[in-house]
């Protein structure tokens, strides 16, 4: 799983590449959002464009992350779902709980505007 | 894919690197029988979340244990099953009492994705074999639908 790190509109946004499975990889994701929210950057879109596939580990980082960032008085949204993953969401009601956009500029807004 | 039957069987070591492999494999039996995609990928989400039990929760990432999967196609259904090295679990507890998990927790949805993409779910232990979880899910559309 890569991961690369941008600015957009005063939100984070973590692009993920590959496969989300969790396991060795959550160490390195709780890393992330820990320093992100270290640093204070605590609007938080993870944009799953390039994700293939996710499975109930990876389910897990993603909630780690959200945790994270709502106790430091942040949120963390997701955009670009596909269908696959969005099936996922859907049948662990996890779609209740993630604010999803379409895009990265619509889920940028959100942001901006929840923090108004 | 009238009258087509295929098998296939995998042995991976107990790495969630290998999971890939997994689905891939999957992808190209079911892409032969021309499957729709959306079935092949509901299928292939619970096989792949049974590898991942097999590789955590069986296995515990045993450098020596290895998880073997097959996968048997027809066109009436496909059956897959995994099989771990591990001591087991009691099955029966969590396929009939699990409660849905708190929606913050960071486990507990394997068995509900397993459910919630297959017809039927299947467990069974043998002492000197380990853990096999049986997975089938009856054929759906074909790849014409998806167009």
């Amino acid at each position: 799983m890569k991961v690369t790190q941008k600015e957009l509109y005063g939100a984070v946004v973590l692009e993920l590449q590959g496969k989300l499975t969790g396991g060795p990889e959550a160490e390195t994701f709780r890393n992330i959002f820990k320093e992100l929210v270290s640093d204070g950057k605590m609007n938080i879109i993870v944009n799953l464009k390039k994700v293939d596939w996710i499975n109930s580990t990876g389910l897990g980082i993603l909630i780690s992350g959200y945790t994270s960032v709502r106790k430091a008085g942040g949120d963390l949204v997701l955009c670009n779902v596909g269908d696959r993953i969005d099936s996922i969401l859907y049948v662990t009601k996890l779609n209740l709980l993630f604010q999803a956009f379409e895009g990265e500029e619509d889920a940028a807004e959100y942001l901006r505007k929840s923090k108004e | 894919m009238a009258g087509q039957h295929n098998v296939m069987e995998l042995i991976i070591p107990s790495d969630f690197k290998y999971l890939g492999a997994v689905d891939a494999a999957v992808q190209d039996l079911a892409r032969e029988f021309s499957c729709a995609q959306k079935w092949i990928d509901d299928f292939s989400t619970a096989l792949v979340e049974a590898c991942t039990n097999a590789i955590e929760h069986g296995n515990k990432y045993g450098r020596k244990k290895r998880v073997r999967i097959t996968v048997e196609l027809n066109q009436r259904r496909i059956i897959s099953r995994v099989h771990d090295q591990g001591k087991g679990f009691d099955f029966k507890k969590y396929l009939s009492h699990a409660p849905p998990p708190d929606p913050l927790s960071e486990r507990g949805r394997g068995i509900m994705i397993m459910q919630a993409f297959t017809d039927q779910l299947n467990y069974s232990f043998n002492p000197k074999t380990g853990l096999c979880v049986e997975l089938t899910k009856a054929c759906g559309g074909t790849a014409e639908d998806d167009s």
